[in-house]
């Protein structure tokens, strides 16, 4: 346990440490000793499948479950809760989609060849990197050490799967001498039609994505450096089968530029500033669509400007992390009609009427260990969020005078307790936190939400959601065998939902009336998880997840989108150079469904998925073949999340190849 | 630390990142120069005609110096012919005349005597031409003044233009007590999406006036009058068949205001047609003119529309 934190934490402060052979040991030494909350990182790769993409990877994690329109770009759901909940950040940069619909959440621009690891905390814990009610998502790019032995090498990753015909490659290219280092990537993949479980073509299912990313680094003396990275996404002709149109062309640029120091004395350990910008365009298409009714433009772009300070702070038992934050965010989203007879006058509106976002925030994680066994960690975040509708006339249709800006502040805090006692690992913990409504949420308008088939409009003046939560965990751990349940409990006030106004009637031709965001009272959600690990035999492993989750709002009545009682089971047998992997997964039948909030019943499903890995040499190359089946049995099935019951994928036999050199 | 070098760096950073971003794919609307193109917003009071009479030079302003079917705020400046200076002035009428081709006269809703309005030394009143020149008639203005007890008038022919701008349109109609009704848009000259305030003018043909002995004219005329505690109740709806009788929230039924104008609000969702339903209802709620629409959304049918309505377009 020791060891895998001081290793994150070195992780965390930054490759660069590594290699500095001035300093290194005793860098090291005294880093050794750091401990950071035990976080829920994660490698980019699953033991299933080698070439996941960010999203079947992040969907192997407890907390994390999504809502689906279609094979690509699924939106996170943290805790049951959607993206407007949970901050996703990549190296904790704020970025946002600038698709109204959700269609492009931040997961969709990075490619899982550029990242390194994905950490994920639970509630107010994910406060670090701005106000939040789920918790966090950030992504970690990848960025390669200063003074590695090898000086250049690389990865070559290659691959098809057979059911929708996806076609991919991804490469990764470094150097890295003393004083200097590049990363690169590239990536693409491009997929048809997937069939479903009856193997009927799901129409409008097909994807195209290229992902290429740069980063430099260079080491400005031994115990600093300044890195500029770079990532460019595009992705093109990509379905959404859940909706009447699809993505013509979406493209984000992510840039940052930061500078690093170490310090081998003193109080702070490490100083990290970073200046970052953004930009997202995102074009829906519906020519596709000739049975559509009405033609109409989709285009919505999104600019961010950000910087963030960060401090690590170690004093004998004492960590502490601060953390600045502060961007700036320009969301448009424009909609435009064209009458049957085009020649005539096309109808124009604003669904983000260009909305300024601008966000300062300090946050600051305290961990004590007062004990061998035992560890407080006590948090605090403060955040003042400022949103400025340009166009505000069109928010004053639903809400006349609603004030064109306006400042909020966003407090949160929390507290946590853990202990360890022989073979029991326990932590108790609570928190509270102020988010921000959304974009979409305040100033949203005529938003079509083709789950529910109404157009949304936002409120200026909703109150913050104030969460209160509570979690604890309980771990038995012993050689061979493990079993770990931890559950949380969020009250949260003011908890926005859409609710069917009684005034104005639909835009969208689809849309079957008009929903206004709205504040419940309250809303509560409860998630579980169980996991147990065991080790059969040396060689082979055995582990299975369940979960569970309730939400409900204040009148008992239950929250949309909560996954039924879930379950993730595998077995992993190694033998010499050859893996053996199989899992089933499934939902149980979804019995807290909501009707009011657009929700049907979804029945049970299960699939099973196999797959069997060899590792081989060619000349000085280390090769990786990969084969397997994902839903072997060809179910025929969709989830809870899915949009439209659009089903799943039926089998799908894939395979890969890849090449490290 | 190299500061200079981290400066550098952030430098050439900065300079790639705006050369890979200065433009997008597609360009954003620019939604406040479309508009222009649609509505081409007349602000300017600027000269109709200019007629010398006696020694006044008398001009006639409207704005874009053009005069257009429905309502036309119109001011009369009169100058002494000499100095160019104005003239102190008392009683300006002003009255619209339009002979059909048959030779039959008629005239429009109108103010008939102009207020003075000291602070820009000019008389002010309206005019709702009901048709522009052309096959359906000539106008012209006659007016009356009096300088030093002395009254002089004169008659001018105008040239009413076609309404270009759909938000100022106007109904003729006669109503359910057989009176002769019109009902002409004041303002928005230049809506938004958003709340705007809907103003209209109501007018009924109801009053015969004889025009004096020596009038030119020699001929009496029904007049209008604006029509007092009248309820004008709104329903605004997109009329195209995709938009399947798309309406608004919080409309509001126009209602007299001290102007003798009837003061409503009206919401546009979104740029383009819209179809104003109108209901009118006199002084003790019986309905004049105006049928209910349809309410229901109906994507791909054409919106129905009220009995009573007017075509606006932004």
């Amino acid at each position: 346990m020791k060891k895998i934190s001081s290793v994150l934490f070195v992780l965390s402060l930054g490759m660069e440490v590594y290699g500095q052979h001035a300093v290194h040991a005793d860098t090291t030494r005294r880093l050794e000793e750091v401990h950071v909350n035990a976080l829920v990182k994660k490698r980019i790769e699953n033991e299933m499948k080698m070439a996941v993409s960010v999203d079947e990877f992040l969907a192997s994690s407890d907390n994390i479950s999504f809502i689906k329109r279609g094979a690509y770009a699924w939106e996170p759901l943290l805790n049951n809760m959607g993206s407007e909940r949970s901050a996703i950040t990549i190296d904790g940069m704020h970025i946002f989609g600038a698709c109204t619909d959700k269609m492009d959440p931040v997961t969709s621009y990075v490619e899982s060849n550029n990242l390194s690891a994905i950490d994920i905390r639970s509630g107010q814990e994910g406060s670090m990197h701005g106000a939040t009610v789920a918790g966090s998502i950030d992504l970690k790019r990848k960025s390669t050490p200063f003074g590695l032995q090898k000086r250049i090498g690389g990865t070559y990753q290659s691959g098809f799967e057979f059911n929708n015909k996806q076609f991919f490659n991804l490469g990764n290219v470094y150097y890295s001498d003393e004083k200097f280092v590049a990363d690169g990537s590239i990536a693409f993949r491009k997929a048809g039609n997937y069939a479903d479980g009856n193997n009927h073509e799901v129409v409008h299912s097909q994807y195209n994505k290229f992902n290429a990313s740069l980063g430099l680094a260079y080491k400005t003396s031994p115990l600093s450096s300044v890195r500029v990275d770079a990532i460019f996404d595009r992705a093109k002709d990509v379905g959404f089968p859940a909706l009447p149109m699809d993505l013509w062309l979406s493209r984000a640029i992510i840039t940052s530029a930061s500078y690093k120091q170490l310090f081998e004395a003193g109080l702070v350990k490490a100083w990290d500033t970073k200046v970052y910008f953004n930009a997202v365009e995102h074009y829906m298409d519906d020519t596709t669509r000739p049975e559509n009714l009405v033609h109409m433009d989709m285009p919505g772009w999104s600019t961010t400007y950000g910087l963030i300070s960060k401090a690590n702070v170690k004093k004998g038992r004492y960590t502490a992390e601060i953390q600045l934050n502060a961007y700036d965010n320009l969301s448009i989203a424009e909609m435009r009609m064209y009458p049957q007879d085009r020649s005539k006058q096309t109808m124009f509106a604003y669904s983000w009427p260009w909305v300024t976002t601008r966000v300062a925030s300090i946050a600051t994680n305290n961990s004590w260990e007062i004990s061998d066994r035992s560890r407080v960690n006590l948090g605090a975040s403060l955040g003042w969020n400022y949103n400025y509708s340009k166009y505000v006339e069109f928010n004053w249709i639903f809400y006349p005078g609603a004030p064109q800006q306006k400042s909020r502040l966003l407090p949160g805090a929390h507290a946590s307790y853990e202990l360890g006692i022989n073979k029991f690992d326990f932590s108790v913990g609570t928190g509270f936190g102020h988010r921000a409504p959304s974009v979409s949420e305040a100033y949203g308008y005529y938003i079509y939400n083709s789950f529910d088939r109404y157009d949304y409009i936002g409120n200026p003046d909703m109150e913050n959601e104030i969460s209160y939560e509570a979690n604890a965990s309980a771990v038995f751990k012993m050689e061979r065998f493990s079993i770990a349940t931890k559950a949380n409990y969020f009250y949260i006030k003011n908890y926005i939902i859409g609710r069917i106004l009684s005034l104005g009637s639909p835009m969208n031709y689809q849309s079957v009336g008009v929903k206004g965001y709205t504040s419940l009272d309250y809303a509560t959600l409860f998630n579980m998880a169980f996991d147990v690990k065991y080790k059969v035999l040396n060689n082979l492993d055995w582990k299975a997840v369940l979960t569970y989750a309730r939400g409900r709002d204040d009148h008992g009545g239950n929250l949309p989108f909560i996954r039924p009682l879930s379950y993730q089971t595998s077995l992993t047998y190694t033998y010499k150079k050859m893996g053996l992997h199989t899992s089933l997964q499934g939902d149980f039948s979804q019995t807290h469904y909501s009707p009011e909030y657009g929700e049907d019943q979804t029945g049970a499903y299960k699939i099973w998925n196999i797959s069997a890995d060899y590792k081989f040499n060619v000349g000085k190359l280390d090769l990786l073949f990969q084969a397997g089946a994902e839903n072997l049995f060809n179910a025929y099935y969709s989830t809870y999340a899915d949009w439209g019951n659009i089903p799943r994928m039926g089998r799908n036999i894939f395979t890969s190849l890849k090449i490290n050199f | 630390m190299n500061v200079n070098l981290l400066l550098r760096t952030i430098h050439v950073y900065v300079f790639v990142m705006c050369v890979c971003f200065c433009s997008c794919t597609k360009e954003k609307t620019d939604y406040e120069g479309e508009r222009e193109t649609v509505v081409e917003e007349k602000a300017e009071f600027k000269v109709v005609e200019s007629i010398g009479v006696s020694n006044y030079l008398i001009h006639i302003e409207a704005l874009n110096g053009t005069l257009y079917r429905g309502y036309n705020e119109i001011r009369l400046r009169i100058l002494n012919n000499q100095t160019k200076s104005p003239v102190q002035v008392a009683a300006v009428t002003l009255l619209p005349i339009q002979t059909a081709p048959t030779g039959e006269k008629s005239t429009c809703p109108h103010q008939y005597v102009l207020d003075y309005k000291p602070d820009g030394e000019y008389f002010a009143g309206y005019t709702v031409f009901t048709a522009e020149s052309g096959s359906t008639g000539n106008w012209v203005l006659s007016i009356s003044f009096t300088v030093e007890n002395q009254t002089y008038s004169l008659i001018k022919e105008i040239q009413v233009q076609p309404q270009t701008n759909k938000n100022l349109n106007m109904a003729s109609f006669i109503g359910s007590d057989n009176e002769q009704y019109v009902i002409a848009l004041v303002a928005p000259h230049k809506p938004n999406v958003s709340e705007n305030k809907l103003v209209a003018g109501i007018y009924k043909a109801n009053k015969r006036i004889d025009l004096p002995a020596n009038d030119p004219l020699g001929q009496s005329l029904f007049f209008y009058t604006a029509v007092e505690g009248y309820t004008l109740q709104l329903d605004p709806r997109m009329p195209e068949p995709s938009m399947g009788n798309h309406s608004s929230p919080n409309n509001k039924d126009l209602t007299q205001g001290g102007d003798g104008l009837y003061h409503g609000i009206v919401n546009y969702t979104m740029t383009g047609n819209w179809t104003l339903n109108f209901i009118l209802l006199d002084d003790k709620g019986k309905t004049i003119r105006g049928t209910e629409v349809p309410k229901d959304f109906t994507p791909g049918v054409q919106g129905h529309k009220s009995e009573l309505y007017i075509d606006i377009l932004f």
